[in-house]
C-alpha cells in the first residue's frame, strides 16, 4: 500500500493520548464524471500520485485548498463496488479500507447529473457503505452548469431525500457551487461523525432504486446528446471517420517522432556539454572513462526518452479528455480483436513504432488487465526507431541499391518496409497465439465502453500529469538503466582498462559465445556487438565499428558498410541479423519500464528470454532458407 | 418477438427483454448497473462499418458495445427513429 493512501496504518490517537482530528477527505465517483477536474481544482494542482505496481490504479493526494492540514484523496473511479476485474477489486478494497481509517473525516461522492443512470447505482452503494462505517458523506452533483445552460431543472432536494444523503449542485468546470461545498466541508469536519448504521439494502435492491431515481430526477429528452450525436456521426462515419482517425494518428506519431526530437537532441547536447566540462577535471583516466562512458552514457540512456514520454502522455491526455480516445478505440477494435487485443491497444502499439517505452506507458489506457498484458507482449515487437540504424547498416551492406518499375521501387526501401512489416506481424501473431493457447491469469473486461461527451481539454492539469509520468520514469526506471549500463561498461573496460574491447571481459564473452552465433555465419565480433546492444539497439552499430577499427560509425556508416561488404559475411547472415533485431528484446530501458509497469520483474525477464530465443530460432530459419535459395 | 440488440440498425430502438444465459453473470450485472435494465428503452445511435462496435443510448448515456456483448441482450423492436 502506498504512503499516499488514507488507509495507511494511522491511528486517531496521538502518542500523547490526545484524539487527532479527522483530517482526510476522500473523493470518489464513477468514470467520466469529472472527478479529476474537480480534484485538480480543489487541490490547486498541487498533488502527488501513488501507483500500485502492475496495475493502473492510482490514488492522488493533495492539500485541500482553504483547509489547512486537510488532505484530499482522489480514489479510482469504478461503476460499481461489485468488482468484475482484478483491478476494480483493488480499487474497491482500497475504498473499503479507507472507510475503516479513523482519520477519514468525510467522503465526497461525485455524480454526473447529465447521466444520472450510470452514477446513481454507485452513489447508492457509497451512501450505504458510509452509513455502515459511520462516515459523513456529501454527494456532489457535477455538471449542474450544463443543465442550467439548457434550462433543465433538477430537484436536488428531492434527490437528497431519496438518496438519504445531502446533495450539492456544483460545476467542476466553472467552479459553481464550490463555495457552498467549502462551507459544508468545514462544518462536517468540525462536527461529530455519525454512529455506524445498519447493513442497508443489498446491491440487487439498489440497482432497482437507482433505475427508479434516474427516471424520476434525470434530464428528459435528447438535448444533452444532440451535439455528441452529430460529432459521432462524423467521427464514426465510414469515410470521414476513417480520414479523421488517420489524421489524428498521424499527428500522434509525428508528435513522438518529430516534435519530441529537438528536446531529445537538447538533452543529449546538454549531457554532452556537461560531460565535456566535468570529465577532463576528474584526474585519473579510470575515473574519466567511468564518468564519460558509464555515468553520463547511463544517465543519457534514459534521460533522452523523457521528452518522448512527456509529449506522448500529453497528446494521449488530449485525446482522452477531448473524448476522441473512446471513438478511436471503437474504430480499431474489430481488427485487433482477432489478435486477442482491444481497440485501445492500437495507440500503445503505434507509439511503440517510435519507441517501446512511451508505448508501454500508453498501455495504461487499456482497462482490461488481460488485454493490457497482451499489448505489453506486442509493443517490443513493433519496429522502434532504435532499430532503424541497425536496419540501415545491414540493408546498406547486404541489399543492392537497384530499383525496379522505372525507379519507383527501390530494393533497399522494399527491404526496409518488409523488415518493419515483419516485426508488426510477429507482434500480432504472438498476441493471437498467447490469447488462444494459454489460460491467462489476468482478468478480462467486456467491450462496453462509455462514450464520453466531447469536451475541450484543460491544458494545465495535462501538463502536470505529463511531468509526473516523466518523474516516475526517471526515479523508477532510471536506476535500473544506469546500473545495467555500468555493468556492461565494467565488462568492456576491464581487465585492460579500455585499451582493447576485443580483449576485455566483454570481448572474451563474445568469443565464448561465438559457437552460438556461428550457425548464423557470424563471428565473435558480431556476438560482442549484439551483447552490447542490450544497452540500446543502436549501440550495435558503434560497437561493430569499434570491432572493425572504425571510429564514429554511428555518424558515418559508409566505412563500416564497406568493411562488412569486404568481409566474407554473406547475404544469408545479413538477413539472419535483420530477423534477429526485428524480434529480440535487446533494450534494457524497455525491460526496466516493463518491469515497473507490469509490476513483475519476472515478466520482463521471461519476455527477454523468450523473445531472444524466438529471435535466434527465426534468424536461424531465415539463414537456412536464404542459403537454400543460394544467398 | 425479440431479437438480439446487435441486430438493431442505426436509428432503431428497442425495449430490453432480458439477457442470454451465455453472457457471464458478472458482465450481465455490470450492464444492468450501467442502465441496461429489462424494460428500459435502448436505441442504436451509430453502426460503423466493418463490424465495429456499435453505439447505443440508454437513458442519457451512450455506450459502445461489441457484438460479443450486444448479441446476448434480447430486445423487442419498438420503432424506427
Amino acid at each position: 500500500m502506498s504512503s499516499a493512501s488514507p488507509s495507511r496504518s494511522g491511528d486517531s490517537v496521538t502518542e500523547k493520548g490526545a484524539t487527532k482530528a479527522a483530517d482526510k477527505v476522500l473523493l470518489i465517483g464513477s468514470p467520466n464524471c469529472g472527478k479529476t477536474l474537480l480534484f485538480n481544482r480543489l487541490t490547486g494542482l498541487q498533488h502527488r500520485v501513488a501507483n500500485f505496481p502492475g496495475i493502473t490504479v492510482e490514488i492522488a493526494s493533495g492539500s485541500l485548498v482553504g483547509h489547512p492540514g486537510v488532505t484530499l484523496y482522489d480514489y479510482p473511479g469504478t461503476y460499481s463496488l461489485q468488482a468484475i476485474s482484478g483491478e476494480e477489486q483493488v480499487a474497491v478494497e482500497q475504498f473499503q479500507s479507507a472507510l475503516a481509517d479513523p482519520e477519514l473525516g468525510l467522503v465526497l461522492c461525485l455524480i454526473d447529473v447529465t447521466r444520472l443512470e450510470k452514477s446513481l447505482y454507485f452513489a447508492l452503494q457509497v451512501v450505504r457503505e458510509c452509513k455502515r462505517a459511520g462516515k459523513p458523506l456529501l454527494v456532489l452533483a457535477n455538471m449542474i452548469d450544463i443543465l442550467e445552460q439548457h434550462r433543465i431543472p433538477m430537484d436536488l432536494d428531492g434527490l437528497a431525500a431519496d438518496l438519504g444523503a445531502p446533495v450539492l449542485g456544483i460545476s467542476a468546470r466553472n467552479g459553481a457551487g464550490l463555495e457552498v461545498m467549502d462551507t459544508r466541508v468545514r462544518e462536517v469536519l468540525g462536527a461529530q461523525p455519525p454512529a455506524p448504521g445498519d447493513s442497508g439494502d443489498p446491491d440487487l435492491l439498489l440497482r432497482g432504486t437507482a433505475h427508479q431515481l434516474a427516471h424520476k430526477y434525470g434530464p428528459k429528452g435528447d438535448v444533452l446528446l444532440r451535439t455528441q450525436n452529430r460529432l459521432d456521426a462524423f467521427f464514426l462515419h465510414t469515410a470521414f471517420g476513417g480520414v479523421a482517425f488517420f489524421l489524428v494518428m498521424y499527428l500522434l506519431f509525428q508528435s513522438i517522432f518529430t516534435w519530441a526530437a529537438p528536446a531529445m537532441d537538447a538533452v543529449e547536447g546538454a549531457l554532452g556539454w556537461l560531460s565535456d566540462l566535468v570529465v577532463p577535471v576528474l584526474g585519473p583516466k579510470l575515473l574519466q572513462d567511468f564518468a564519460a562512458d558509464a555515468l553520463f552514457s547511463g544517465i543519457g540512456a534514459f534521460l533522452v526518452f523523457v521528452p518522448q514520454i512527456f509529449v506522448l502522455t500529453f497528446v494521449i491526455g488530449l485525446l482522452e479528455d477531448s473524448g476522441y480516445m473512446a471513438r478511436a478505440a471503437l474504430i480499431c477494435h474489430r481488427p485487433l480483436r482477432f489478435f486477442g487485443l482491444t481497440g485501445k491497444s492500437f495507440i500503445p502499439m503505434l507509439s511503440g513504432v517510435a519507441c517501446a517505452i512511451p508505448g508501454i506507458y500508453a498501455a495504461r489506457a487499456v482497462e482490461s488487465p488481460r488485454k493490457r498484458f497482451l499489448t505489453y507482449l506486442a509493443i517490443p515487437l513493433m519496429p522502434c526507431s532504435a532499430r532503424l540504424p541497425v536496419y540501415t547498416l545491414l540493408i546498406a551492406a547486404f541489399i543492392p541499391s537497384t530499383t525496379a518499375f522505372g525507379g519507383l521501387v527501390g530494393l533497399q526501401g522494399l527491404a526496409m518496409f518488409l523488415v518493419y512489416l515483419f516485426g508488426m506481424i510477429c507482434g500480432l501473431l504472438v498476441t493471437a497465439f498467447v490469447s488462444r493457447a494459454g489460460s491467462l491469469e489476468e482478468s478480462d473486461l467486456p467491450f462496453v465502453l462509455e462514450m464520453p461527451a466531447y469536451r475541450l481539454p484543460a491544458l494545465r492539469p495535462l501538463l502536470r500529469k505529463s511531468w509526473q509520468r516523466c518523474k516516475l520514469f526517471i526515479t523508477k526506471a532510471g536506476a535500473i538503466i544506469v546500473t545495467v549500463t555500468m555493468v556492461i561498461w565494467f565488462l568492456g573496460y576491464f581487465p585492460n582498462f579500455g585499451a582493447d574491447l576485443g580483449a576485455s571481459w566483454l570481448g572474451q564473452l563474445g568469443a565464448f559465445i561465438e559457437p552460438v552465433f556461428a550457425p548464423l555465419g557470424l563471428d565473435w565480433r558480431y556476438g560482442v556487438a549484439i551483447i552490447s546492444s542490450f544497452l540500446a539497439r543502436e549501440v550495435f552499430v558503434g560497437t561493430l565499428g569499434v570491432m572493425f577499427g572504425i571510429e564514429g560509425a554511428e555518424e558515418n556508416m559508409v566505412p563500416l558498410v564497406e568493411q562488412i561488404q569486404g568481409s566474407d559475411l554473406g547475404l544469408a547472415s545479413g538477413i539472419a541479423l535483420l530477423v534477429f533485431f526485428a524480434v529480440a528484446l535487446m533494450c534494457v530501458s524497455t525491460l526496466a519500464v516493463l518491469s515497473r509497469e507490469a509490476g513483475s520483474a519476472r515478466l520482463a525477464v521471461r519476455m527477454f528470454a523468450i523473445y531472444v530465443a524466438m529471435a535466434y530460432l527465426l534468424s536461424l530459419l531465415a539463414y537456412q532458407i536464404a542459403l537454400f535459395f543460394g544467398a | 418477438m425479440t431479437v438480439s440488440l446487435w441486430t438493431l440498425a442505426r436509428g432503431q430502438a428497442g425495449v430490453i427483454d432480458g439477457y442470454d444465459d451465455a453472457l457471464d453473470e458478472a458482465y450481465r450485472i455490470r450492464l444492468m448497473e450501467l442502465g441496461f435494465h429489462p424494460g428500459e428503452q435502448v436505441s442504436c445511435l451509430q453502426a460503423p462499418a466493418l463490424g465495429a462496435p456499435r453505439v447505443y443510448r440508454v437513458a442519457n448515456t451512450t455506450f459502445s458495445l461489441d457484438d460479443d456483448v450486444a448479441r446476448h441482450l434480447r430486445v423487442r423492436v419498438v420503432t424506427d427513429e
